[in-house]
């Protein structure tokens, strides 16, 4: 007897529901950035505004690539529904400290299918999480340094002001 | 005569007192044979066929009183086959489909432990 679900997929049906629920994740987080993204332009912080955009797009970037993927290892890609999005938020650094709570979120997400492919033996779904590891590390080391920047500067006076500034600087390259 | 032959080509997957479930690998299908018809489900279907199943809460309509009849309509996008059971069939259904994938699941343990090593 031939092993047709083989043929026809190469993950397993546990991890092609683990890859839609990532998917359905990094859509949520694209609209949490968009949501954020706009809370700052409508109270002034236009640079943060705009680091957020961008975010709200890499985020996006990363739903398609998880989706591509499932579709082309004969999976069935899931469009999801997002909801719930919080519109306001109460200060300037709480939208921070929720944007790093989101990217540590995802991190442990992909670390949890990661396990669940060691556990498969899917090397090749392993492989392609590879890069999304490396990128964790940048999403959560630019939300990280957001949030020192609330430290260094202080709120104080024209603090937000400065920090709003510099939030549109923070880069990382590192090459390790 | 002809039957008997097409027969041959159909692996028995898994079947229960309710019905069974047979693989075509030339059709590259599985054939489903329950509540009184023989359905044809291609890779897709199937497994949508498993996921509309198993998301029906059994319990929640064990326990629900209303009047209402415990029919359920088990209809799957871009597929021939419609199914109307009662609860009773739809216990046995999930158990066969159950059945089945473990077999299938372990079918692939076979290829992969065996066959690909001595490919």
């Amino acid at each position: 007897m031939k092993d047709l679900l083989r043929i026809k997929s190469l993950i397993s049906s546990d991890i092609e529901a683990l890859l839609n629920q990532q998917v359905k994740k990094e859509a949520f987080s694209s609209s949490v950035y968009l949501a954020m993204a706009s809370w700052c332009n409508r109270n002034g912080y236009d640079f943060s505004s705009e680091y957020f955009f961008k975010q709200a797009e890499e985020e996006r970037h990363h739903q398609l690539k998880f989706y591509k993927y499932i579709l082309d290892m004969g999976g069935n890609a899931v469009s999801p529904e997002v909801t719930g999005i919080k519109q306001e938020y109460n200060s300037f650094r709480e939208v921070f400290e929720e944007a790093l709570d989101q990217e540590i979120s995802v991190t442990n997400s992909i670390k949890n299918i990661y396990a669940r492919c060691m556990k498969e033996q899917d090397f090749v779904t392993m492989e392609f999480l590879n890069w999304f590891l490396k990128e964790q590390r940048e999403e959560e080391y630019k939300a990280r340094r957001a949030l020192e920047l609330f430290e260094v500067i202080g709120e104080e006076g024209t603090g937000r002001w400065q920090i709003d500034k510099h939030v549109g600087q923070i880069k990382y390259d590192s090459e390790a | 005569m002809i039957a008997t032959t097409e027969l041959t080509l159909w692996t028995d997957v898994f079947s229960t007192k309710a019905g069974a479930v047979y693989q075509c690998d030339a059709e590259r299908c599985w054939y489903v044979d329950f509540a009184g018809k023989v359905a044809r489900f291609d890779h897709r279907n199937f497994l949508k066929l498993r996921k509309a199943v198993y998301a029906i809460d059994i319990e929640e309509k064990l326990l629900n009183t209303t009047t209402d009849p415990d029919v359920e309509i088990i209809f799957i996008c871009a597929c021939d086959h419609c199914y109307v059971l009662s609860l009773a069939q739809i216990i046995n259904l999930k158990e066969l489909l159950e059945g089945t994938f473990v077999m299938l699941e372990l079918n692939h343990i076979i290829h992969d432990r065996l066959f690909s090593n001595s490919l």
